[in-house]
């Protein structure tokens, strides 16, 4: 009798020890999302001016598209911050199959100049990371066709005659598989990045 | 008289008040903003309150507190003061309340050192210097 108690534990914590290992691998989950991203393609323009056909320029990779304004002082930088993260951990892990690339919805201040600034002062590793900038119309498609809202607040003159005014917006970092398709959405500033690099090697390469 | 009073001021100036602990700021060029968090440890037995910082760096330094709306965005509101009850810590961490620097007037790069005057309504004007970290 005690024989068999002892062979049914062990199976049961064989099979709890196999359901740890498949979560923690990331392997057998699903991921949430599956649904065209509506994308229409545009034109935009990375750090360095050059043009990115978007989203073609990221077909046949997974990409992480997170949105971000650069005068933004606490969410924005808790994302992009967040990326660096993701990306550290993807480079420890020799995945190579992702790009990440945050865009601004403030296309007017963050001109490709900017964007640069914003990325260099906090040693942003370009080699898959790109900042994405473009027309006004353009990047305002592209944040209606995911749901990005991104709403100007309150406009100040400081006494220097700077006008200074903020957003109100949505936190995301959406994960999109190589054939362009959304496949799950994050919060930016506040995410759980074991979760991402998970869903990212569910996908694969 | 006048050397007892100046006593008491001096024993005043070393007595305990609201500590500043753990000040960072994000890295910022010149021209753009960021943001300053630290921990404000009242060790008194008297509530207190923080209603300005400066600093010779930035344009403008306003109190800020990020706020998460029913839509599920993220926006920030300015508010005018920081009650500081009596032994108790107040957090000042990203993505709450934050002091905001607006059109910084020099890069901020990591591991640099910026000043900041801090004003108390009972604690008075103290002086911090924060570190320039990436987090």
């Amino acid at each position: 009798m005690k024989t068999t108690i002892n062979k049914m534990v062990n199976i049961l914590a064989t099979a709890a020890l196999l359901l740890i290992l498949l979560y923690s691998c990331g392997c057998g989950q699903k991921l949430p999302e599956n649904r065209p991203s509506g994308i229409k393609p545009v034109r935009l323009l990375n750090q360095d001016s050059s043009i990115i056909n978007f989203p073609d320029a990221f077909k046949g990779k997974t990409l992480l598209l997170s949105f971000i304004y650069t005068n933004c002082p606490d969410i924005c930088p808790m994302t992009t911050h967040n990326m660096q993260l993701i990306q550290e951990q993807l480079k420890k892990e020799n995945i190579d199959y992702v790009r990440l690339a945050e865009m601004s919805f403030d296309p007017a201040r963050d001109t490709p100049h900017i964007l640069k600034e914003f990325g260099d002062i906090r040693d942003i590793d370009y080699k898959n990371f790109t900042f994405l900038t473009g027309n006004s119309q353009d990047i305002k498609n592209i944040l209606d066709s995911m749901n990005i809202l991104a709403l100007p607040g309150d406009t100040t003159k400081t006494e220097s005659g700077n006008i200074v005014y903020f957003f109100t917006h949505t936190d995301r970092i959406t994960l999109i598989d190589k054939e362009g398709k959304i496949r799950n959405e994050y919060r930016g500033s506040k995410t759980n990045i074991q979760q991402i690099i998970n869903d990212i090697k569910t996908l694969g390469d | 008289m006048v050397l007892f009073l100046s006593l008491l001021a001096l024993l005043n100036s070393f007595s305990p008040k609201v500590k500043i602990e753990n000040a960072w700021v994000r890295p910022a060029a010149r021209g753009m903003n960021s943001a300053l968090y630290f921990n404000l440890d009242n060790v008194t037995t008297k509530a207190d309150a923080l209603y300005k910082v400066t600093s010779k760096s930035a344009e403008v330094v306003q109190l800020h507190s990020t706020v998460k709306n029913n839509d599920g965005t993220m926006g920030m509101k300015e508010i005018k003061q920081i009650a500081i009850p009596a032994k108790s810590v107040v957090k000042f961490e990203p993505g709450g309340y934050h002091v905001m620097l607006i059109n910084l007037k020099r890069s901020l790069r990591p591991h640099s050192k910026i000043e900041f005057t801090f004003y108390f309504k009972s604690a008075g004007k103290v002086k911090v210097k924060a570190i320039v970290k990436k987090e």
